[in-house]
């Protein structure tokens, strides 16, 4: 394992209406997945305010994920998803500006029917997350703590 | 009629001697009051004389519009909190604004946020090029101008000079780019700004295009503005002519070179950013922020801000209360709830007890979303914040691509 032995840990924000499903079906199939992604079901991704992805890493995540349903018609509440894709630029933006590696967060469109596309997702980005390293902003709490 | 110009002035002499250029500003805001076009007037005054204490006032009566004659350059009135906050957002009473090009967008930003009754207001713009720190340009005075700060009776920014006049007629002039470079001049968030004509507001009121003349350029920019000039020169309120087209053009040369300037500020505070690596910039914020000792200025200052419960409350269980500095949380929640709609008018840098750059902050993330969004804070009413609107386009298409 590469990063000495590095764990990371990913919070995933999910939409009960298609990605929670697209996980649920990929864990029912036995689909391969590293067990690293803890999953928070919210009802919509338009529910997600910026602040819960701030504070999931503030918390101790080092990495995140919003997945909702696929633009247009896809949202169970009609534009949920479309509300997700103006907010997640501003997430960006100010983690880009505050210093934290973009590829630590990653937003995008799982349906119900694509538990592959979420088992590939999660093998993916733990990946990519566990070659960054331990976030940074962690280190600075840990040693405030200390 | 929208887009009409004219050079105005006020017949009365009193208005002529005391006011910034021709008085029509006074004028105008005496008429609306007596013409009960408007309950009251939100202008600014100094406070006992003492220029580098600007506050905002009510005015009911005529005769006490004079007082507020004359502008302000040491002063930076929060006009649109104050709007919102102690006037209740002109929801019961019909108020003539004088507002600068950041306090007319802050006020647009909160008519769209349902804060503020656009309904019931005149906004008076005034043209604006800057504002200085009240107690650093006191200090500039001193130092750089080598006069006392209670001798000054005016000041103004023009071609790229910083002029003073004194109480004994006599006057003092500097260049401003060379006060900046030493850190005295225009307020930081100023340097940055684009926008020195208001034309959000209903009539904008400067001097731009006047030459040789007492006289006050107005430029319409509206229809409620339309009917108040027109009203105020039939009843003789204020005299005007039309500027011929070389005041026309001087003006916008003028209006052209303090973007070029602008762009200049905002491309040299930006770029050492750009060139930061990703853990120099978390260094440099961290280090900045935590510095910060949670006083809630900022927030109490920004008029963008308007919740009426706040994230930051530790009841909402996001920031730890009686902790300081707070986490990295709090700058961040700051940012991220303003940034789609920061209008650049540096309320918060001047509230902040620890001199944090947080307009810097900010208004660099809000120039990034803008050229994404294509949304320009403060601009129009009718056109809502990126993150209010889905356009009937977009849901008919599949795919999505940011519009």
């Amino acid at each position: 394992m590469s990063n000495n032995g590095f764990e990371p840990r990913i919070v995933a924000f999910a939409c009960n209406w298609c990605t929670y499903a697209a996980a649920d079906t990929a864990g029912i199939s036995r689909m391969e997945q590293p067990p690293n992604v803890d999953i928070i079901r919210v009802m919509c991704t338009g529910r997600i305010e910026p602040t819960f992805i701030l504070k999931a890493f503030a918390e101790g995540a080092d990495g995140v994920v919003v997945s909702g349903c696929h633009p247009p018609g896809d949202c169970h509440y009609n534009n949920g998803n479309y509300k997700t894709f103006r907010r997640m630029p501003l997430v960006e933006a100010l983690l880009a500006q505050y210093g934290i590696e973009k590829e630590r967060f990653h937003w995008g469109w799982i349906s119900g029917a694509e538990a592959p596309k979420w088992a590939k997702l999660v093998r993916d980005f733990t990946e990519q997350v566990r070659d960054l390293g331990p976030l940074n902003w962690k280190r600075e709490l840990e040693s405030k703590e200390d | 009629m929208k887009g009409d110009m004219y050079l105005a002035w006020s017949p009365n002499e009193e208005n002529l001697e005391k006011a910034e250029c021709g008085g029509a500003v006074t004028s105008l805001l005496k008429f609306a009051l007596e013409s009960k076009s408007v309950d009251a007037v939100l202008a600014v005054k100094a406070r006992d004389g003492n220029r580098y204490d600007g506050i905002p006032v009510l005015i009911t009566e005529p005769q006490e519009v004079i007082e507020t004659a004359g502008a302000l350059h040491c002063a930076s009135p929060n006009i649109a909190r104050c709007l919102k906050e102690y006037l209740d957002g002109a929801s019961d009473l019909r108020i003539a604004v004088t507002c600068r090009p950041c306090d007319a967008k802050a006020i647009i930003e909160l008519v769209k946020r349902e804060q503020i009754n656009l309904e019931n207001l005149l906004l008076v713009g005034l043209n604006c090029t800057g504002t200085l720190p009240p107690v650093a340009a006191q200090k500039m005075f001193k130092e750089e101008f080598g006069i006392n700060p209670a001798d000054v009776v005016s000041e103004d920014i023009e071609d790229g000079k910083l002029t003073v006049r004194l109480k004994d007629g006599t006057g003092r002039e500097r260049d401003l780019a060379e006060l900046e470079e030493k850190g005295y001049g225009r307020r930081e968030n100023c340097r940055r700004c684009e926008t020195s004509i208001p034309t959000m507001a209903d009539i904008a009121c400067g001097k731009w295009g006047v030459v040789d003349k007492k006289a006050t350029f107005i430029e319409v920019c509206s229809e409620e503005g339309s009917a108040l000039v027109d009203a105020a020169i039939e009843a003789g309120c204020i005299l005007v002519e039309q500027p011929d087209d070389e005041a026309v053009e001087i003006r916008e040369v003028k209006i052209e070179a303090a973007t070029e300037l602008a762009r200049k500020w905002q491309e040299r505070d930006f770029a050492p950013f750009r060139a930061m690596s990703l853990d120099e910039r978390f260094d440099y914020w961290f280090g900045q922020f935590s510095q910060c000792i949670k006083c809630f200025g900022c927030r109490d200052a920004c008029p963008i801000c308007y919740c009426k419960e706040c994230w930051l409350e530790p009841e909402r269980g996001y920031v730890r209360g009686g902790e300081i500095p707070p986490d990295a949380m709090w700058p961040m929640v700051r940012a991220v709830h303003v940034m789609d709609s920061c209008v650049n008018c540096g309320e918060c840098q001047d509230a902040c007890s620890m001199n944090l750059p947080l307009s810097l902050f900010v208004f660099m993330l809000n120039r990034e979303i803008a050229a994404i969004f294509k949304y320009e804070p403060g601009m129009d009413v009718e056109t809502l914040p990126p993150c209010r609107i889905v356009t009937d386009e977009e849901l008919s298409i599949s795919g999505v691509e940011l519009v």
